[in-house]
């Protein structure tokens, strides 16, 4: 009941937002008359061509706000660490990535009290507390535990936070004013070298001594001395490689994914402008409404194959046969 | 909570070299890092982490687990019922045969009980039926002789009298009653036969 009257006030407060959102004017080819999103000819400097879809996906020092139009964030001094400077001034990306870890704090937290409430009231959950148990535990269940092989549930909180936050990070691209953290390579990245730091560690944990043997080749006894002598080095560069390909995948598998959904949503809303047709503009329009259910499936599919890719390669370093 | 600890520190050691690559004056491009944006990356993911598994997915794993471990539970005991149960029914299923056994047993013995004591009381009839038409014929035949001897002293008396009024005339008694005597012990060895 909550749930459904905050989300209808959510709606109520968005409809003079997107009426009021400001389309950035588009080029026209040399010579036409140009017309603006309201109808109105534009003659000025400002109508010429505007690159609308870089500046979209890549981070900026701005944010735009609803009402509040376009506003510039802070501006630190960048840290010095030695003679490393990081610029640690809050960007696009990062008010975005604070939003998802809200967003996530406010679905799971409420419903995981309410759950508790239930359970200890009537012994199951209803409601929205249910689907929020469905979620976790089919991540719990099917996701993680089979992957990281038996005794995982160290790693539960870990993969439950990788899908929840990547979830949340990819849906606010597909809201207005949001932009798509998990579509900036830094962010991805990041990510990636958490998944590539449990793992490592989880090996030298489990494995011990034995967590050499995952970077430098160890030869079976039947192997010749010869071949030995020319395996292990080269061997030794495989597994090295092999270790840092499986982030790297992470991380561009993400970013490409969620960058290229708002590409092709953006060169197709584009299309109508460069066409300047109203049938254009409708298919465009309907195709654009597809892409968007399309990345909503992308969003959902990406967090599930980052969570269930990171327990993998867990559950690969703990078994650790190679 | 150690591991975690032990990661987010080599965590930022791995993401120093990168962030080195950053350079904040370029304009930002597609595929250049952030130093920045990755270590605010690294902190609001570890913050999530924690508080998410502090506040919600330790409370929902918690009751869930319960909830499977009173799942099992409540199984475990159904399975011991059933298995009580069906020990119970096997154990009246023995009952009732044993049951039917002894009353079939009894039936048998009682049949052969009857049986014998008809026997024995067929016999014990037979046997006083023939002690009855025993003692009767003794009876008839100690009257016959009782009667016989009668008849005998009797037939004597009448023929001594009948002799005694012959002889009164003309002989003595003595002699005469000898003489009748003899002749009825020949006539009694006749008699028996």
């Amino acid at each position: 009941m909550t749930f459904r009257s905050l989300v209808l006030g959510l709606v109520c407060v968005a409809a003079p937002i997107a009426v009021r959102a400001q389309v950035v004017p588009q080029a026209a080819p040399a010579g036409q008359v140009r017309v603006g999103p309201r109808g109105d000819r534009l003659t000025g400097p400002e109508a010429g061509p505007v690159d609308i879809i870089m500046p979209h996906i890549i981070d900026s020092h701005s944010i735009e706000l609803p009402y509040w139009g376009e506003r510039e964030l802070p501006r630190w001094k960048p840290v010095r660490i030695g003679s490393v400077a990081i610029d640690v001034s809050p960007t696009k990306h990062v008010v975005m990535l604070l939003v998802a870890a809200v967003l996530c704090m406010a679905v799971l937290i409420p419903a995981a009290i309410t759950h508790e409430r239930h359970h200890t009231a009537r012994g199951s959950p209803k409601g929205f507390a249910t689907g929020i148990e469905a979620m976790v535990l089919y991540i719990r269940n099917e996701v993680i535990l089979p992957n990281v092989g038996p005794h995982g549930n160290a790693f539960v909180p870990f993969g439950l936070t990788l899908f929840f936050f990547i979830l949340f990070a990819n849906l606010l691209g597909l809201v207005p004013y949001g932009s798509t953290a998990t579509g900036n390579i830094s962010v991805t990245a990041m990510l990636a070298i958490v998944t590539f730091v449990v793992v490592e560690a989880t090996g030298m944990k489990t494995q011990g001594w034995r967590y050499v043997r995952t970077v430098v080749y160890v030869p079976p006894k039947e192997i010749p001395f010869i071949m030995k002598l020319f395996m292990v080095p080269i061997m030794t560069v495989v597994e090295i490689i092999g270790k840092f390909t499986k982030p790297f995948a992470l991380a561009v598998r993400l970013f490409a994914n969620m960058t290229a959904g708002h590409v092709v949503l953006l060169a197709l809303i584009s299309l109508a402008f460069t066409f300047q047709s109203y049938f254009v503009g409708l298919a465009a329009a309907t195709m654009g409404v597809g892409s968007s259910l399309l990345e909503i499936f992308v969003a959902f599919l990406q967090a599930y194959i980052f969570t269930i890719l990171s327990c993998v390669f867990i559950g690969l370093m703990r078994s650790a046969a190679h | 909570m150690r591991t975690s600890l032990v990661a987010s520190l080599l965590v930022l050691g791995n993401a120093l070299p990168l962030a080195a690559q950053a350079r904040p004056a370029e304009p930002p491009k597609l595929l250049t890092a952030n130093g920045g944006l990755m270590f605010w990356t690294l902190v609001i993911f570890l913050g999530v982490m924690f508080i998410l598994t502090k506040f919600a997915f330790k409370p929902i794993t918690r009751a869930v687990e319960a909830r499977e471990q009173a799942l099992e539970d409540s199984i475990e005991s159904a399975k011991r019922d059933r298995e009580e149960a069906a020990r119970l029914l096997e154990e009246h299923r023995k009952l009732v045969a044993q049951a039917h056994a002894d009353a079939q047993r009894f039936i048998v013995e009682g049949r052969d009980a009857g049986e014998k004591v008809r026997a024995e009381i067929l016999e014990q009839a037979h046997r006083e039926q023939q002690q009855v038409l025993d003692r009767a014929r003794q009876e008839i035949e100690s009257e016959r002789q009782k009667a016989m001897v009668e008849l005998r002293r009797d037939t004597v008396n009448l023929a001594v009298r009948g002799a005694s009024k012959v002889i009164e005339k003309n002989l003595d008694d003595e002699t005469n009653r000898k003489v009748v005597e003899s002749f009825l012990a020949s006539l009694e060895s006749v008699g028996n036969r």
